[in-house]
Formats: C-alpha cells, structure tokens, sequence
C-alpha cells in the first residue's frame, strides 16, 4: 500500500546542513496498523509528512496505492491527499470558526459531485461512528480534548481514505481518552480495513499496533 | 466574520467610507451629465453657452446675446427643437424672511426639450412667450415657500417688483443641471434684455435638441452657418456647443472642435484609481494579517486536499461579501452624508439655499456603487488570497507562516 524508497530529507541552510531521514526504506502494507517509535527530533513527524505528501521528500520514491506520487503537480497531489488520506493531529487542528459537522464536512468539500445534503448525511455517520452524533452543532472550544480528537477522527474518515495517518494522536489526551481513541482507530482497522499509520511515543499505545517501525536519528533502527 | 469582531469592525469602516464618498461623487457626475428627468434627451442636447469673438487678431470669449442666437442658430436644420435661456437670482422677503430664487428666462421650447413633472398646470406656450405674458412655472420647493403647500395656481407672485400669475408647478431639477431654477419665465418679460446683450455677447445660452446622436451633423452645420455670417463687431464667430457630458469631460471649452477625451478620462480614471487604491492596500494588510491568523485553518485545508485554487476563490469570495456589506453601509451613510454636505454648502449661501436631497442616488449610481465594491474586494482580495496558496502546509500547521 505504502512503498518508500531511499526516502531522504535534509534541511540547508546558508551554513548548516541538517539530515533529518537518510535512506528509508518502508513498505506497509494493505489494512496494516503501523506505530512509529523514537526519540523527538528523529524524524518521525518528518517522514509522517512525507508518507501524507505535506512535505516533498530531498531524495527518493514515494509509492502509494501502486502510484508513483512523487512526481505529481501540487494540485494533483491535493486531490489524491483527499481521496486517499486522512490525518489525525496530536491538537486535533479543527476549526475554530466552524461547527462540528461543517469540521467534518470539510474534506468533502473539495470533492466534487456531493452534494450539502449527501455531505451532511455522511458527516452525521462519521460523528455516530467515533460516538458524538449529539454534538453537531458545538464549536470546538465547547468540548473536551477526547471529543475534539474524536471528531478529528471522524472528519478524517469521512471520505474514506484508505490510509490513516496519525501524528501523536493520543499525545495530548489522559490515559482513559487516550485508550477511547486509540480503541476508536484499533476498530476502523479491523473493521473498515483502514491502513493506519502512526507516530507515538507511547509504547503501551504502540504495543496495541501490528507492527512497530523505530527511529533514531533520522534512521530506521527496527 | 462575527468571531473576529475588531477586524470585521475595522474592514466595515473603511470599506463603508471608501464607497460613501464614491457614491456621493458618482451621485454629482451622474446628475451631471446622465439622462435623468428632466434632462431625458441629455445625448442628443447640446448646450451652446459660449462664443470665440474674433477681432483684429485677438480672440474674446463670452457667453451669446439672445440675439445673435435667433439670428444664427435659429434654423439649424440638424436640430428638433431650439430653446434660449438666460438665469439669473431674485431675492423675496415673505413674513420677514428673505431667501434667494434662481430665475430661468425661457421660451415653449424648453418645455420641449426638456421633460419637467408638472405636479400642477401646465408650461408656458410660445404664443405666451410672443406676448411677454407675465406667467410663471415654479418648482414645489418654491410653490411650499410661496404658498406654504397651498393650490398655487392663478396665484401672483413678485418677481423683481412685477407680478408673474403661476400658470404651473414641476419638481425639481437638480441644482447641478444647467435646466435648474426655482422660478421659469418667458425670456421676454427679461427687463435687463437689451442692457445685458449687444449685439453678438450676452448673457443667454441655447439648448439643441439634435435630431439623431450624431451630434459631429450639429457642430458642423453650425460651423458652416457661422463662416457664412458676417459681424460688423467681429471678424468672424465660433459658437461651442457640447452635451453636458462633453462639457464635463473634455479637455478644453474654447474652442469649437470635436471634444477630446483622452486626458480629462484619464485624469478621472487616476483620481479614481488613487481613490480606490488607498483603502484597497490597507484592505490588503488587513487581509495580510488575517491570513496569518488564519495559518492553521489554511494547513488544515490544504491538508483535507484543498488546491491554492480553492482557497484564492474562498478568500476572494469572502473578501467581496464582506466588502458588499461594506458597500450597503456606505450606500446609506452616502445618504446622511450628502444632506451633511449640502447643510456645509448652504452655510456659504444662505440665501440661495440648495435642497437637502440634492444627491440622487439613481439605479446607475446603485449599479457603480456595486462595481466599485467588487472591484475592491478583488484588489484587496486577489494578493493576499495568492500569498495565502503560497503558505507552506506545515508551517501552516504549526500556527505559523511562511509568507
């Protein structure tokens, strides 16, 4: 589902040359559930990035879905991040100015052919889907941090991407919502088939993935 | 919008005051030189009000005699209809007050020409105008001064201590038309007539209704009459007569050559460029800003697969309604503000006093205001919706820019 080849990115300055991932090679593949490990400053967000094509990589190939994306125009790219990614925040990153819904709706927007009719029915199950149907017409800033990841979850899945990428995103949440969210991604896995990949630095959380990818440095260590 | 109350506040302000003097501007140049009432046939009226009086080399410009006029420019075969008017200001006293009237001395052929809304009676005919019938058409401003809202019909009133009866009453033209006066009398009950005007100068003007819009047949049949003419008080006579949009836009009035555009254009284009132009560039730091408190909710978008293209049209579309609501708010101050402005012009003329709804705002005015608003909104929309597509979606994420 996901290849990366000799993925490389390195930062220039003037004066200074930083190495932030030096030569990955990863594949994942599909309805996998991946948890990528190390220390801050390795590189995990980087390559998160990459692998959701918000960053463009220095060196190397980047293959998903069996689609070389690596030499898509900017707008190509837009409309292949809507169809085929979703992305959960470790601050959830929802819209302040916006309700509930039309924070889910969002990615849908961008579709074309859905009508505001269709958007909304499938916004209403995405939020009966992570458990918050009653809380449609709330403003983010009037719910818990569970619910706001929760429904950055659901207006990830709207459009039913295939692939999931999540960066910490039980990082700002306690134990108990961690666990509600980290069970919430665990069942779109099983049922929906979700490819998820997600960067942690919680190993309990990581433990509960199918595979753990670890980094260090810039490098892949396991 | 309603969330960022102090920006919205500030974008409202400018935008409404930027259009409020825009309207009111667009308001004077419309009633001007458009074809409202009572000046309906305004592209085919030229208005013929000054003479270059050639003697011994030397050029004199002054306004035509009445009958100069009737000599030389009464048969025009390229006109529907002449008229002769010559305005002047009587001064009243009534119940110890004293106010200023304009006085228009005019012949049946104004009425002609024009298209004046009789609320009462009806115009003087040009057997009346023959006579030197001493009868009066006065506007409703006048009829409520005179006759406080009464039926004023067949009622006299002083007009330079002689008695004119009132034979009709019209609504008002505007007091920046060249038709305007409080008062309409045959020309020939004009006293002053013969003092006033010699031979070729005086003080009378002439409306040409032309028969077609090709006003050039107009211009050149007077030319060619006016060569054929000898004057024992001139060498020779060029009579200059434009349409009131001619006389406002053209670049020079002495001299009775087809009317040249480009610079007055251009200037007018310039002034309302500048115009537009300072408040669009602080519409754009405004909007500069915004977009820098906006970062996150632009990575966001990006992010769920939005296209620079989306987000320049979401801004831009945004930016033109909130300059739209900014352009009704400016189309009502525009109205206050023109009464405020008419209350500033009276103070130095307290006699003749203009009316308070002087500034009309027309369906044109209305439809230019709406163009400058869309006009502003792109200008201030267009660059910072462009820096906007720009913004890296990382950077963006982390709350930050990368403008």
């Amino acid at each position: 589902m996901i290849k990366l080849t000799d993925i490389e990115k390195i930062y220039r300055t003037n004066t200074i040359e930083t190495t932030a991932l030096n030569k990955i090679n990863i594949n994942i593949d599909k309805g996998e559930f991946v948890a990528i490990m190390g220390p801050s400053g390795c590189g995990k967000s980087t390559l998160l990035n990459i692998i959701g094509l918000l960053d463009a990589p220095t060196g190397g190939m980047i293959n998903i879905d069996n689609q070389a994306v690596t030499s898509l125009s900017r707008k190509k790219l837009a409309v292949f991040r809507n169809l085929k990614l979703g992305f959960i925040f470790q601050s959830y990153h929802l819209i302040n100015d916006l309700s509930v819904i039309d924070n889910v709706e969002l990615p849908l927007l961008y579709r074309s052919g859905i009508s505001g009719a269709e958007r909304r029915k499938r916004a209403m199950e995405a939020l009966g889907k992570v458990g918050l149907g009653a809380r449609t017409k709330h403003y983010p800033n009037q719910l818990s941090g569970g619910q706001r990841q929760r429904v950055a979850i659901a207006r990830a899945i709207i459009g039913n991407p295939e692939i999931l990428l999540a960066d910490e995103p039980t990082g700002n949440l306690d134990s108990a919502m961690g666990d509600e969210v980290m069970n919430l991604m665990l069942h779109l896995n099983k049922t929906d088939g979700t490819t998820i990949v997600m960067v942690t630095h919680d190993a309990h959380m990581a433990k509960k993935t199918q595979r753990i990818i670890h980094f260090f440095d810039g490098q892949q260590v396991s | 919008m309603l969330r960022k109350k102090y920006y919205t506040a500030l974008t409202l302000i400018g935008i409404s005051l930027t259009i409020m003097i825009i309207v009111i501007f667009a308001s004077f140049i419309d009633q001007i030189v458009s074809a409202n009432k009572p000046e309906v046939n305004r592209d085919r009226t030229l208005i013929l009000d000054k003479l270059s009086i050639y003697k011994d080399g030397k050029k004199n410009n002054a306004g035509p005699s009445i009958n100069f006029l009737q000599k030389n420019i009464g048969n025009l075969e390229s006109t529907e209809a002449i008229s002769y008017f010559s305005g002047t200001g009587f001064i009243s006293t009534l119940n110890g007050k004293t106010a200023g009237h304009m006085l228009t001395f005019t012949d049946g052929n104004f009425w002609k020409i024009t298209d004046f809304e009789f609320t009462e009676g009806k115009p003087f005919r040009s057997e009346e105008v023959k006579k030197g019938t001493r009868v009066a058409v006065i506007n409703e401003k006048t009829k409520s001064y005179f006759f406080n809202e009464k039926e004023a019909l067949g009622k006299d009133i002083a007009i330079m201590g002689l008695s004119y009866k009132v034979i009709g009453v019209v609504k008002s033209a505007t007091p920046f038309s060249r038709v305007y006066a409080d008062v309409y009398v045959p020309y020939t009950t004009d006293a002053n007539i013969q003092r006033k005007n010699k031979a070729i100068e005086g003080s009378y003007s002439a409306l040409l209704l032309a028969k077609t819009t090709d006003l050039r047949k107009v211009r050149a049949e007077l030319r060619n009459n006016l060569r054929k003419y000898t004057f024992s008080e001139a060498d020779s006579v060029k009579a200059h007569a434009f349409t009131a949009l001619e006389q406002f836009s053209k670049s020079t009035s002495a001299d009775d050559a087809e009317p040249q555009y480009g610079k007055t254009a251009m200037i007018v284009f310039i002034i309302l460029t500048l115009f537009m132009l300072i408040p669009a560039i602080s519409l754009i730091n405004l909007n500069v800003t915004r977009i820098g408190e906006r970062a996150e909710e632009i990575g966001v978008r990006k992010s769920f697969g939005a296209t620079s293209g989306d987000l320049v049209g979401q801004l831009v579309i945004e930016n033109i309604i909130i300059t739209l609501i900014g352009g009704m708010i400016g189309l009502g101050l525009s109205v206050y503000a023109s009464q405020l402005l008419v209350h500033f012009i009276n103070t130095f003329d307290p006699l003749f006093k203009m009316e308070t709804d002087s500034f009309i705002i027309s369906w044109r005015v209305f439809g230019f205001c709406l163009f400058s608003c869309l006009l502003l909104g792109l200008i201030s929309g267009v660059y910072p919706a462009w820096k906007m597509s720009r913004m890296n979606v990382i950077y963006a994420l982390k709350g930050g820019n990368n403008l």
